[in-house]
Protein backbone atom coordinates (compact mmCIF):
# COMPACT_ATOMS: atom_id res chain seq x y z
CA UNK A 1 0.00 0.00 0.00
CA UNK A 2 2.81 2.22 1.11
CA UNK A 3 4.51 1.67 -2.18
CA UNK A 4 1.25 2.11 -4.57
CA UNK A 5 0.93 6.10 -2.01
CA UNK A 6 4.13 6.39 -3.32
CA UNK A 7 4.16 5.56 -7.13
CA UNK A 8 1.03 8.17 -7.33
CA UNK A 9 2.58 10.38 -5.57
CA UNK A 10 5.91 10.72 -7.92
CA UNK A 11 3.16 10.24 -10.79
CA UNK A 12 1.20 13.45 -9.70
CA UNK A 13 4.41 15.38 -9.56
CA UNK A 14 5.49 14.70 -12.43
CA UNK A 15 2.26 15.33 -14.52
CA UNK A 16 2.30 18.72 -12.86
CA UNK A 17 5.86 20.17 -14.01
CA UNK A 18 8.30 22.09 -12.71
CA UNK A 19 7.49 24.57 -10.29
CA UNK A 20 6.37 27.87 -11.60
CA UNK A 21 9.92 29.29 -9.52
CA UNK A 22 12.02 27.21 -11.94
CA UNK A 23 10.39 28.32 -15.35
CA UNK A 24 11.53 32.26 -14.24
CA UNK A 25 14.99 33.11 -16.10
CA UNK A 26 17.34 35.40 -14.60
CA UNK A 27 17.97 38.59 -16.47
CA UNK A 28 21.64 40.30 -16.75
CA UNK A 29 21.26 43.74 -15.46
CA UNK A 30 22.57 46.47 -18.16
CA UNK A 31 25.19 49.35 -16.60
CA UNK A 32 25.78 49.60 -12.90
CA UNK A 33 23.86 47.69 -10.19
CA UNK A 34 21.54 50.04 -8.02
CA UNK A 35 19.96 49.03 -4.99
CA UNK A 36 16.35 49.03 -5.02
CA UNK A 37 15.55 50.71 -1.81
CA UNK A 38 18.00 54.62 -1.86
CA UNK A 39 19.67 54.20 1.70
CA UNK A 40 20.09 58.58 1.84
CA UNK A 41 16.13 59.26 2.80
CA UNK A 42 16.70 56.41 5.34
CA UNK A 43 19.63 58.11 7.45
CA UNK A 44 17.94 61.35 6.91
CA UNK A 45 14.72 60.69 8.42
CA UNK A 46 17.14 58.91 11.44
CA UNK A 47 19.12 61.85 11.96
CA UNK A 48 16.34 64.18 11.52
CA UNK A 49 13.60 62.52 13.94
CA UNK A 50 16.24 62.10 16.26
CA UNK A 51 17.22 66.04 16.54
CA UNK A 52 13.82 66.65 16.21
CA UNK A 53 12.73 65.32 18.87
CA UNK A 54 15.52 66.49 21.14
CA UNK A 55 14.20 69.93 19.67
CA UNK A 56 10.65 69.24 20.98
CA UNK A 57 11.67 68.44 24.22
CA UNK A 58 14.05 71.49 24.38
CA UNK A 59 10.89 73.19 23.68
CA UNK A 60 7.99 71.44 26.05
CA UNK A 61 11.04 72.00 29.21
CA UNK A 62 11.52 75.58 27.92
CA UNK A 63 7.47 76.48 27.89
CA UNK A 64 7.27 74.36 31.35
CA UNK A 65 9.94 76.89 32.55
CA UNK A 66 8.71 79.86 31.76
CA UNK A 67 5.26 79.20 33.02
CA UNK A 68 6.65 77.83 36.32
CA UNK A 69 8.91 80.89 36.70
CA UNK A 70 5.52 83.10 36.35
CA UNK A 71 4.17 80.93 39.06
CA UNK A 72 6.59 81.67 41.18
CA UNK A 73 6.56 85.46 40.65
CA UNK A 74 3.11 85.52 41.60
CA UNK A 75 3.21 83.70 44.73
CA UNK A 76 6.45 85.46 45.93
CA UNK A 77 4.39 88.70 45.43
CA UNK A 78 1.54 87.06 47.69
CA UNK A 79 4.26 85.62 50.25
CA UNK A 80 5.49 89.30 50.43
CA UNK A 81 2.15 90.98 50.34
CA UNK A 82 1.29 88.57 53.82
CA UNK A 83 4.47 89.18 55.02
CA UNK A 84 5.24 84.98 55.63
CA UNK A 85 8.22 83.05 55.26
CA UNK A 86 8.12 79.88 53.25
CA UNK B 1 15.63 77.68 49.58
CA UNK B 2 18.33 76.42 46.87
CA UNK B 3 19.26 78.07 43.83
CA UNK B 4 17.51 77.38 40.39
CA UNK B 5 19.76 79.66 37.70
CA UNK B 6 22.21 78.24 35.40
CA UNK B 7 25.89 77.87 36.40
CA UNK B 8 28.46 77.75 34.32
CA UNK B 9 28.21 74.36 33.69
CA UNK B 10 24.89 74.43 31.82
CA UNK B 11 26.75 76.94 29.88
CA UNK B 12 30.05 75.24 28.54
CA UNK B 13 27.80 71.98 27.72
CA UNK B 14 25.94 74.06 25.65
CA UNK B 15 28.80 75.30 24.40
CA UNK B 16 29.95 71.59 23.80
CA UNK B 17 26.64 70.69 22.53
CA UNK B 18 27.22 73.62 19.52
CA UNK B 19 30.11 73.23 18.77
CA UNK B 20 29.59 69.34 18.31
CA UNK B 21 26.56 70.08 15.59
CA UNK B 22 28.90 71.58 14.07
CA UNK B 23 31.71 69.30 13.49
CA UNK B 24 30.25 65.65 13.84
CA UNK B 25 27.67 65.53 11.20
CA UNK B 26 30.78 66.24 8.56
CA UNK B 27 33.01 63.69 10.19
CA UNK B 28 30.32 61.21 9.92
CA UNK B 29 29.79 61.86 6.50
CA UNK B 30 33.55 61.37 5.73
CA UNK B 31 33.79 58.16 8.04
CA UNK B 32 34.40 55.51 5.22
CA UNK B 33 31.01 53.63 4.10
CA UNK B 34 30.41 50.14 5.25
CA UNK B 35 30.85 47.50 2.06
CA UNK B 36 27.58 45.50 3.10
CA UNK B 37 25.45 47.91 3.94
CA UNK B 38 27.06 51.38 2.69
CA UNK B 39 25.06 54.47 3.22
CA UNK B 40 22.54 53.24 5.38
CA UNK B 41 25.02 52.15 8.02
CA UNK B 42 26.16 56.04 9.03
CA UNK B 43 22.74 55.48 11.31
CA UNK B 44 24.83 53.91 13.33
CA UNK B 45 26.79 56.93 14.15
CA UNK B 46 23.68 58.58 16.08
CA UNK B 47 21.39 54.84 16.58
CA UNK B 48 24.02 53.18 19.18
CA UNK B 49 24.87 56.75 20.45
CA UNK B 50 21.21 57.36 21.40
CA UNK B 51 20.87 53.54 22.68
CA UNK B 52 23.37 54.22 25.21
CA UNK B 53 21.86 57.04 26.31
CA UNK B 54 18.94 55.68 26.75
CA UNK B 55 20.90 52.97 29.10
CA UNK B 56 22.95 56.10 31.26
CA UNK B 57 19.46 57.97 31.54
CA UNK B 58 18.15 54.50 33.03
CA UNK B 59 20.59 54.14 35.59
CA UNK B 60 21.04 57.62 36.36
CA UNK B 61 16.99 57.12 37.15
CA UNK B 62 17.31 53.86 38.96
CA UNK B 63 20.34 55.79 41.04
CA UNK B 64 17.60 58.25 42.24
CA UNK B 65 14.90 56.09 42.82
CA UNK B 66 17.22 54.11 45.62
CA UNK B 67 17.81 57.49 46.86
CA UNK B 68 14.41 58.13 47.23
CA UNK B 69 12.85 54.62 48.14
CA UNK B 70 15.87 53.73 50.59
CA UNK B 71 16.39 57.59 52.50
CA UNK B 72 13.50 59.34 51.09
CA UNK B 73 15.50 61.69 49.11
CA UNK B 74 13.04 64.39 47.41
CA UNK B 75 16.28 65.43 45.57
CA UNK B 76 16.42 61.54 44.36
CA UNK B 77 12.96 61.91 43.19
CA UNK B 78 13.67 64.86 41.29
CA UNK B 79 16.58 63.28 39.48
CA UNK B 80 14.73 59.96 38.55
CA UNK B 81 11.80 62.13 37.34
CA UNK B 82 14.33 63.55 34.84
CA UNK B 83 16.39 61.55 33.96
CA UNK B 84 13.15 58.97 33.45
CA UNK B 85 11.75 61.37 31.04
CA UNK B 86 14.95 61.34 29.04
CA UNK B 87 14.90 57.56 28.88
CA UNK B 88 12.08 57.82 26.83
CA UNK B 89 13.14 60.16 24.82
CA UNK B 90 16.56 58.18 23.98
CA UNK B 91 14.51 55.47 23.90
CA UNK B 92 11.66 56.63 21.21
CA UNK B 93 14.74 57.79 19.29
CA UNK B 94 16.70 54.17 19.34
CA UNK B 95 13.03 52.57 18.74
CA UNK B 96 12.29 55.14 15.54
CA UNK B 97 15.91 55.08 14.03
CA UNK B 98 16.44 51.27 14.36
CA UNK B 99 14.00 50.30 12.46
CA UNK B 100 14.83 53.15 9.46
CA UNK B 101 18.23 51.14 9.84
CA UNK B 102 16.45 47.53 9.21
CA UNK B 103 14.12 48.56 6.19
CA UNK B 104 17.00 49.12 4.22
CA UNK B 105 19.49 46.74 5.35
CA UNK B 106 16.78 44.02 6.49
CA UNK B 107 13.82 44.47 4.24
CA UNK B 108 11.78 44.68 6.84
CA UNK B 109 11.03 47.71 9.62
CA UNK B 110 10.60 45.32 12.57
CA UNK B 111 11.83 41.96 13.66
CA UNK B 112 10.43 40.26 17.20
CA UNK B 113 14.75 39.68 17.44
CA UNK B 114 16.18 39.39 20.75
CA UNK B 115 17.77 42.81 20.74
CA UNK B 116 14.48 44.91 19.10
CA UNK B 117 11.74 42.69 21.76
CA UNK B 118 14.45 43.75 24.65
CA UNK B 119 14.93 46.98 23.86
CA UNK B 120 11.23 47.50 23.22
CA UNK B 121 10.27 46.05 26.96
CA UNK B 122 13.10 48.44 28.07
CA UNK B 123 11.31 51.67 26.26
CA UNK B 124 7.64 50.25 28.09
CA UNK B 125 8.84 49.80 31.36
CA UNK B 126 10.31 53.62 31.11
CA UNK B 127 7.08 54.83 30.07
CA UNK B 128 5.45 52.49 32.90
CA UNK B 129 7.27 54.66 35.15
CA UNK B 130 6.44 57.40 33.48
CA UNK B 131 2.44 56.89 33.87
CA UNK B 132 2.86 55.43 37.42
CA UNK B 133 4.25 59.04 38.70
CA UNK B 134 1.64 60.53 36.47
CA UNK B 135 -1.53 58.73 37.23
CA UNK B 136 -0.52 56.01 40.27
CA UNK B 137 -1.64 58.16 42.67
CA UNK B 138 -0.45 58.78 46.29
CA UNK B 139 1.93 55.68 45.88
CA UNK B 140 2.64 56.59 41.86
CA UNK B 141 6.37 57.84 43.01
CA UNK B 142 7.13 54.77 45.20
CA UNK B 143 5.86 52.15 42.33
CA UNK B 144 7.64 54.35 39.35
CA UNK B 145 10.34 53.46 41.63
CA UNK B 146 10.56 50.06 41.73
CA UNK B 147 9.36 49.97 38.16
CA UNK B 148 12.92 51.68 37.24
CA UNK B 149 15.01 49.25 39.63
CA UNK B 150 13.89 46.84 37.02
CA UNK B 151 14.54 48.91 34.33
CA UNK B 152 18.04 49.27 35.12
CA UNK B 153 18.36 45.53 36.04
CA UNK B 154 17.27 45.15 32.28
CA UNK B 155 20.00 47.42 30.63
CA UNK B 156 22.72 44.41 30.82
CA UNK B 157 20.20 41.50 29.63
CA UNK B 158 19.44 44.11 26.55
CA UNK B 159 23.41 44.84 25.70
CA UNK B 160 24.13 41.69 25.71
CA UNK B 161 21.29 39.77 24.10
CA UNK B 162 22.97 39.95 20.35
CA UNK B 163 25.86 38.03 22.05
CA UNK B 164 23.80 35.72 23.96
CA UNK B 165 21.00 34.59 21.16
CA UNK B 166 21.04 34.12 17.76
CA UNK B 167 19.93 37.45 16.15
CA UNK B 168 20.40 39.39 13.14
CA UNK B 169 21.11 42.81 15.03
CA UNK B 170 25.22 43.13 14.50
CA UNK B 171 26.88 41.87 18.06
CA UNK B 172 28.43 44.32 20.52
CA UNK B 173 31.80 43.46 19.21
CA UNK B 174 30.97 45.38 16.35
CA UNK B 175 32.03 48.84 18.37
CA UNK B 176 34.97 47.73 19.67
CA UNK B 177 35.96 46.11 15.78
CA UNK B 178 35.38 49.65 14.27
CA UNK B 179 37.86 51.11 11.82
CA UNK B 180 40.12 53.92 13.24
CA UNK B 181 38.07 56.39 10.59
CA UNK B 182 34.75 55.10 11.50
CA UNK B 183 36.07 54.65 15.79
CA UNK B 184 36.82 58.64 15.46
CA UNK B 185 33.12 59.57 14.25
CA UNK B 186 31.39 57.16 16.81
CA UNK B 187 32.99 58.11 19.70
CA UNK B 188 32.80 61.50 19.21
CA UNK B 189 29.09 61.10 18.64
CA UNK B 190 28.74 59.45 21.50
CA UNK B 191 30.46 62.33 23.22
CA UNK B 192 27.88 64.65 21.49
CA UNK B 193 25.17 62.71 22.90
CA UNK B 194 26.60 63.05 26.56
CA UNK B 195 26.87 66.57 26.52
CA UNK B 196 23.60 66.86 25.26
CA UNK B 197 21.71 64.16 27.52
CA UNK B 198 23.58 66.37 30.06
CA UNK B 199 22.05 70.08 28.88
CA UNK B 200 18.88 68.32 28.67
CA UNK B 201 19.18 66.60 31.97
CA UNK B 202 19.81 69.62 33.81
CA UNK B 203 16.98 71.90 32.29
CA UNK B 204 14.96 69.22 33.49
CA UNK B 205 16.26 68.94 36.94
CA UNK B 206 15.92 73.16 36.96
CA UNK B 207 11.99 72.60 35.72
CA UNK B 208 11.56 69.87 38.78
CA UNK B 209 12.58 72.04 41.33
CA UNK B 210 11.21 74.97 40.26
CA UNK B 211 8.12 72.86 40.47
CA UNK B 212 8.75 71.69 44.04
CA UNK B 213 9.68 75.53 44.79
CA UNK B 214 6.02 76.01 43.78
CA UNK B 215 4.44 73.84 46.06
CA UNK B 216 6.51 74.92 48.91
CA UNK B 217 5.18 78.53 48.19
CA UNK B 218 1.85 77.31 47.64
CA UNK B 219 2.11 76.05 51.26
CA UNK B 220 2.90 79.18 52.63
CA UNK B 221 0.15 80.96 50.89
CA UNK B 222 -2.81 78.61 52.08
CA UNK B 223 -1.10 78.45 55.74
CA UNK B 224 -1.15 82.10 55.93
CA UNK B 225 -4.71 82.58 54.67
CA UNK B 226 -6.05 80.16 57.38
CA UNK B 227 -3.80 81.58 60.34
CA UNK B 228 -6.71 83.77 61.99
CA UNK B 229 -5.13 87.89 61.84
Amino acid sequence: MKAVRRVLLIVALLALGPAQALAQVFEKVEGPVRAEIPAVPFVAAAYGIIWLAILFYVFIIARGLARVDGEIADLKRKVDRQDIRP
Amino acid sequence: MRSRGIGFGFILALAVAVLGFAVIPRMILNAPAEPTMGVVQKIFYFHVPCAFMLFLSTFVCAGGSIAYLFKSSEAGDRVAASAGELAVLFGACVLTSGPLWGRKAWGVWWQWDTRLTTSFLLFLMMVAFLLARRYGGPAGRKLGAALSLFAAISVPVVYKSVDMARTIHPKTTVVTTLDPHMRAAFWSSVLLMTVVLAVLFMLRLRLERARAEVAELRLAVEDAAEVPR
